[in-house]
């Protein structure tokens, strides 16, 4: 079985779990649960170890979705899901500047432990409120326009919205960093 | 495009790194949000061009700095106004009464420092208030002294002169976070001796609070510090993911965690041409 491996990632509430529940053709593994620690404020349920989706488009090939946990004990299983990705993507909140700084911070970790191509997704741009692609990638760290990677936009509820992104992530790893075998 | 926000939720440093990061040419408004209740909200307004500072001021009537000029004792203000008139349209003011042998550069520099040192450093200490950038407004020749301030300059002095930081409280690196360096060389900014201190832990290996303990700083000061390096575009926060306590969940151990990804025990294979390109078709069929 040939597999492809993408996390899906981001800041709490950014719309990881409905992004894999939106394209995976399995019920999602569903490990969310009530929270427990700070991200109860934030959400009544989240992600604790992983949300685990899969798309099997042959007989012996098939995509799987990882989204990162939200709440910090399990940080552990970031590092191990990123060591497995052939991608990534970080999913942002458009319309919530204040969650800007923890996507930075997400990435620069990333980019720290795997050299896997990623893109960035916004999800929420029609919120009011919302900034445009290019301040946000601004405040995530990327000023030169043409060295940042692909911002997409995403309504991580509908799955032609997530097809899209998975094939623009998929398309720049192709043409990117990742060597396929002939 | 314009940008809008609480400077609860996106920093007036992060705000700056943005505005001179993206080399912004336009007029930022902060609408002071004290009292919630009160009418009489004070706007607070800076000109950049390039990213660069190149005026402030409390009010849009074009006469903040004949104003200063006036207060300083310099000249008065039927005189600086009938000589603005005599000035070239888009030359800056202080620079046409320096040409015109009215004002030295001494006095300049002076000017300046009140006007835009002074007044935007003062602006680090507001608890919150409503922005927003406008990058079609016009550059106002009236207010500009003709000398600039890099927004990482103005954020270095702002910061370094602030002394009580409960606004940006939030806002500072986590202290169990490490730093990495995001400059290939050394930074070219002047740094104190303090925080080309913190700068040689910037390596991503030393949580902020051990390299507090290591400088024998307080964390609080070395989150600080961090912080500055941080909005001045010379460091990142890198969290460093600790290891898993068998108590901190109910599932299994991280290693039944690990091997619950399927097919995932030797990193990643690399994938086919025919595979990516099944997967694009594939999901083509769904858009």
């Amino acid at each position: 079985m040939e597999i492809m491996r993408l996390v899906v990632t981001g800041p709490v509430g950014a719309g990881k779990s409905t992004f894999i529940r939106s394209v995976s053709e399995i019920e999602v593994v569903d490990t969310d649960r009530r929270a427990t620690d700070d991200t109860l404020l934030l959400k009544k349920r989240t992600t604790v170890a992983f949300d685990f989706g899969r798309l099997q488009f042959g007989p012996d090939m098939a995509l799987h979705l990882y989204g990162t946990p939200g709440q910090s004990r399990f940080d552990f299983m970031w590092d191990i899901l990123i060591q497995k990705a052939h991608a990534y993507i970080l999913l942002v909140a458009a319309h919530r500047p204040h969650e800007f700084r923890e996507a930075r911070r997400i990435l620069t970790f990333m980019k720290q432990r795997s050299p896997v191509p990623m893109i960035i997704g916004l999800t929420h741009t029609d919120c009011p409120g919302a900034w445009d692609a290019a301040n946000i990638a601004l405040a995530l760290g990327y000023p030169h326009p043409a060295r940042r990677p692909p911002v997409v936009a995403i309504n991580a509820n509908e799955t032609a919205s997530v097809a899209q992104a998975v094939i623009a992530l998929v398309q720049y790893t192709w043409a990117g960093s990742l060597t396929p075998t002939t | 495009m314009t940008v809008t926000g609480y400077l609860a939720d996106f920093s007036l440093p992060e705000l700056f790194q943005l505005l001179e990061q993206g080399s912004k040419t336009g007029l930022l408004t902060i609408c002071t949000l004290n009292d919630k209740t009160s009418i009489n909200h004070h706007n607070h307004h800076i000109w950049f061009s390039q990213g660069q500072i190149v005026a402030a001021g409390n009010s849009l009537d074009q006469q903040g700095l004949m104003r200063l000029i006036a207060q300083r004792g310099w000249m008065g203000d039927r005189a600086v106004s009938r000589l603005a008139q005599t000035c070239q349209i888009h030359t800056p003011l202080g620079l046409c009464l320096k040409n015109q042998g009215v004002l030295t550069a001494e006095q300049l520099k002076l000017l300046f420092y009140t006007q835009v040192m002074r007044q935007v450093c003062a602006l680090f200490a507001l608890p919150d208030g409503w922005f927003q950038f406008d990058p079609k407004a016009p550059l106002p020749a009236a207010e500009m002294t003709g000398l600039i301030a890099t927004a990482t300059d103005v954020t270095l002095a702002g910061l370094r002169a602030l002394k009580d930081w409960a606004a940006l409280d939030e806002k500072l690196p986590d202290p169990s976070s490490a730093l990495i360096s995001v400059v290939e060389s050394k930074p070219s900014l002047r740094l104190n001796p303090n925080e080309w201190q913190v700068w040689e832990f910037t390596n991503g290996t030393m949580a902020i609070k051990d390299i507090a303990q290591q400088l024998n700083l307080t964390v609080a000061k070395a989150q600080q510090i961090a912080f500055r390096l941080i909005v001045t575009g010379l460091a990142e926060e890198m969290p460093i993911m600790a290891a898993p306590t068998t108590s901190a969940f109910d599932l299994d151990d991280s290693t039944a965690l690990e091997a619950s990804i399927p097919g995932a025990t030797t990193g990643a294979a690399p994938v086919s041409h025919s595979f990516l390109q099944n997967l694009v078709g594939f999901l083509k069929g769904k858009v």
